[in-house]
């Protein structure tokens, strides 16, 4: 079922292929260059789903994720973390701070595609 | 040889070599607060240096795109791991408190190493191509570059001035150290990262 996705990331490179991918789907599609800019999105119009960088100006993806968090209208939505990030200290940082998933980019978009979905599904059993 | 930025940087360019320096390899990324410098033996592949001229914070990777198997034209999986190797510099960066707004850019390499007529579907072509697009659409203002051609380079990266030094290298054995190691890497097949999801 088509949902709305607000991307977070600082590349617009990046913000591109993942906005490609998740629009073969028919998802409409959100974009912000940072943690700031995202919360200012959200306050315009709501998102089922975020996907955030880690390493971003203003405010990093685990700064937003605990902002969101704190968020009653965010505290359960999904969030997946799309990072370059791997080792597990920062993995389980992002799962203290709220995260919903991590992925680690190069990303293949099908499985992108197909982690959105199972968080969806998850989300409504 | 190119020289980094004009002004207060200029006297730190000229400062006493730093003691580390870092070798890096294809898929390697290297950045740093400290005084470094950044060495790589480029043929196809290409390097790109950044570096924020405010908090003095620099870095280098090297990558080739990889071809698809039977794939001669550009390949989607190409760009994805192109926009990887920016992003793995990037984010190293901006972890030693560098800000991208200020990052300004060098990049060399995409040689054509086996002496093949240069031609816009080749490797080294398409990782020229790869990267001055993706520079642009990013607002990264591009200092230098020294790219194309039919000889190796040997780069070295000073990562507190952006000064970058690039020496043409020829001969039998930087020829075919190079071929070999990227052949070697062509012929792999792209890895992605995995996907955690923690438990409700």
């Amino acid at each position: 079922m088509p949902s709305t996705i607000l991307i977070v990331d600082d590349s617009r490179t990046v913000r591109t292929m993942v906005r490609q991918a998740l629009e073969a789907d028919q998802h409409q599609v959100l974009e912000a260059t940072d943690g700031v800019a995202a919360l200012a999105a959200l306050d315009t119009g709501p998102a089922d789903l975020v996907i955030t960088d880690v390493n971003m100006p203003e405010m990093d993806g685990l700064k937003l994720v605990r902002a969101l968090r704190d968020r009653p209208a965010y505290r359960f939505i999904p969030i997946l973390v799309l990072t370059t990030e791997s080792g597990d200290e920062i993995k389980q940082r992002g799962r203290e701070a709220g995260a919903t998933g991590w992925l680690v980019k190069p990303f293949n978009p099908e499985h992108l595609r197909k982690t959105v979905q199972h968080v969806f599904r998850r989300r409504q059993s | 040889m190119t020289s980094a930025v004009p002004g207060r940087l200029a006297s730190l360019a000229a400062s006493p070599a730093p003691e580390k320096e870092v070798t890096i390899y294809i898929g390697g990324v290297h950045a740093s607060a400290e005084p470094a410098v950044v060495k790589t033996l480029l043929g196809s592949c290409i390097s790109v240096c950044l570096f924020d001229p405010v908090r003095l914070v620099g870095g280098m990777n090297h990558f080739m795109l990889p071809r698809g198997a039977g794939s001669s034209g550009t390949d989607p999986d190409g760009t994805r791991f192109g926009v990887h190797a920016m992003d793995s510099l990037i984010g190293a960066l901006m972890k030693l408190g560098a800000d991208r707004r200020r990052f300004v850019a060098k990049f060399f390499g995409g040689a054509h190493v086996l002496n093949m007529k240069e031609s816009a579907t080749a490797v080294p072509q398409q990782n020229i191509s790869f990267i001055r697009e993706f520079l642009q659409i990013e607002g990264f203002p591009i200092l230098a570059e020294d790219v194309g051609g039919y000889h190796p380079r040997h780069v070295r990266f000073y990562t507190q001035s952006a000064r970058a030094m690039v020496k043409r290298v020829d001969g039998p054995h930087a020829r075919a150290r190079l071929v070999s190691q990227e052949d070697r890497r062509s012929a792999q097949p792209p890895q992605y990262g995995d996907v955690t999801l923690f438990d409700p």
